[in-house]
């Protein structure tokens, strides 16, 4: 059943791919909005070939990075500490209900505004709007630990750091994971966008750039660079939470 | 989550820091450039020129967004349905939906510029196109994990195909199908306001930007508290609207557990 389905679903693909190819050749689609499919993939090589695709992926991924890591460090040890302490949450509860309705392209405007068409405005956004799958996902796993296992580390003595360490992060990691898995396809989506708002680099802006100057073969060159960068980022977090996770 | 709703250490907080934004954005003329104080943005949002403007372009935003959302719904749960119902018609489009999932939604709107000029049509398009994605595939999921009895019954009643669809799977799936609509919500959102910066002419998304290119801080912050309360007020109305729609679940659920 499995190799079947795989059969019927490829078979599809080539016949859509055929199709795109046969109707763009015999000129009834317009070449200005589908170009050949084997023209795509020409030019989508030499970009590849030529260092392009490359380069402004890396450029975007530098920022991504940036805005993710950041983002992880800064609210995965907040949630913990709301988590823990109904205080520190009671406190913060209503600026981030304020905060999170928010849709994080509209932030992008006053990134600009503080921070000009720099990096730190892509990281900032992506800072921004990681925030509350992360956050959330953190206070959330670690209310959900067993009080049993913390009160078990408190009585044999186990110092509170120690204990947040060693049984409140573990117990609490497999939500957190699912937090950053959240956060990791919207950081990708804040950085085409804020890309494609506010830069003159990286592949968002790449992507947007070839549609303006009617090279639409490299419009789609780009979106599968893209779309080959999402699969294997998502495959790399899924192979490492496993790894890491590993007994769970 | 929910404790008592009224929080004076919560509130006193957010106090806190509005009036620190007030008096720091006072004192510097310079930081008022880009951070105006807050009595600033709340007058803005009082003047009839900006509020008669930010009026209009939410009408324009709000409109985008339904009309997006809900063909998404529409499209995403029949397409939805009926993959997860055959194993057969899904193994034609997995590999397709494989490719594209992981593609950034937001990658497909040079492509709709290009298709659809500038205007609703490609804001819509957009929207409907990364909003069914979450309704899609958590339609597919919840139409796969129904208990086979459920399905088998109706069969044995005689129910044809499409009523087995549309009687059985669709409502034995809703609270999945419910849980992709949750999802979609933000995204459209995301969405509308996305094509309208990149490629609009009206709307909240443009007027945000807009407004930061002309130089009117306290526009574009009045325009941002504008689509927060936007985001807000949707989320409310669908929570209400899950309850409603899906109580008959806890009677099931209290009948099933007795």
């Amino acid at each position: 059943m499995k190799g079947v389905s795989k059969l019927n679903g490829v078979l599809t693909l080539i016949l859509a791919l055929a199709l795109w190819e046969t109707t763009a050749r015999a000129g009834l689609a317009n070449p200005l909005l589908f170009p050949a499919m084997s023209r795509i993939l020409t030019s989508f090589a030499a970009l590849i070939g030529s260092g392009e695709i490359p380069a402004q992926i890396l450029t975007s991924l530098r920022r991504a990075a940036a805005g993710y890591f950041l983002a992880a460090a800064v609210f995965i040890p907040l949630g913990v500490a709301m988590g823990l302490f109904d205080r520190v949450y009671r406190a913060l509860a209503i600026v981030i209900e304020a905060l999170r309705p928010i849709p994080p392209p509209v932030v992008i405007p006053v990134a600009m505004l503080f921070f000009g068409l720099d990096d730190a405005m892509k990281i900032f956004v992506i800072f921004f709007s990681c925030a509350w799958p992360i956050l959330l996902n953190t206070i959330d796993g670690v209310r959900s630990v067993d009080r049993v296992l913390v009160d078990t580390a408190r009585t044999f003595g186990l110092a509170r750091v120690k204990t947040i360490l060693h049984v409140v992060l573990p117990a609490a990691a497999p939500q957190i994971a699912t937090g950053l898995r959240i956060s990791l396809s919207i950081t990708l989506i804040l950085v085409v966008i804020s890309e494609m708002v506010g830069s003159s680099d990286g592949i968002g802006y790449f992507i947007l750039n070839a549609q303006r100057r009617l090279k639409i073969d490299q419009m789609y060159a780009g979106m599968i660079a893209l779309a080959l960068l999402g699969y294997i980022l998502n495959q790399a977090f899924l192979f490492l939470s496993k790894r890491l996770l590993h007994g769970r | 989550m929910k404790r008592s709703v009224f929080n004076p250490t919560g509130l006193a907080v957010f106090a806190a820091l509005l009036l620190a934004w007030q008096f720091v954005s006072r004192s510097s003329g310079d930081l008022q450039s880009y951070l105006p104080p807050p009595s600033r943005v709340f007058e803005a949002l009082l003047q009839p020129q900006v509020a008669r403007a930010l009026w209009e372009n939410l009408w324009q935003t709000l409109a985008r967004f339904a009309g997006g959302y809900l063909i998404a719904a529409a499209l995403a749960i029949a397409f939805g349905v009926a993959l997860g119902y055959s194993r057969y018609a899904y193994s034609f489009s997995e590999v397709v939906i494989e490719l594209l999932r992981p593609m950034p939604s937001v990658a497909i709107i040079p492509v709709a510029i290009l298709c659809l000029g500038i205007g609703d049509a490609m804001v819509i398009a957009v929207t409907v196109y990364a909003a069914a994605w979450p309704i899609l595939l958590n339609a597919i999921d919840g139409v796969r994990n129904i208990d086979p009895t459920l399905i088998n019954t109706g069969r044995t009643f005689g129910l044809g195909r499409l009523r087995i669809l549309r009687d059985v799977a669709l409502p034995a799936a809703a609270p999945y199908i419910a849980t992709g609509l949750r999802v979609s919500l933000p995204i459209a959102l995301i969405l509308v306001t996305t094509a309208e910066m990149v490629a609009g002419v009206n709307g909240l998304g443009y007027f945000i930007l807009d407004e930061e290119r002309a130089l009117h801080p306290e526009n574009m912050y009045a325009g941002i508290a504008v689509v927060a309360l936007l985001g807000y007020a949707l989320n409310r109305i669908f929570v209400a609207v899950e309850e409603r729609a899906l109580a008959w679940r806890e009677g099931l659920r209290i009948s099933e557990a007795a």
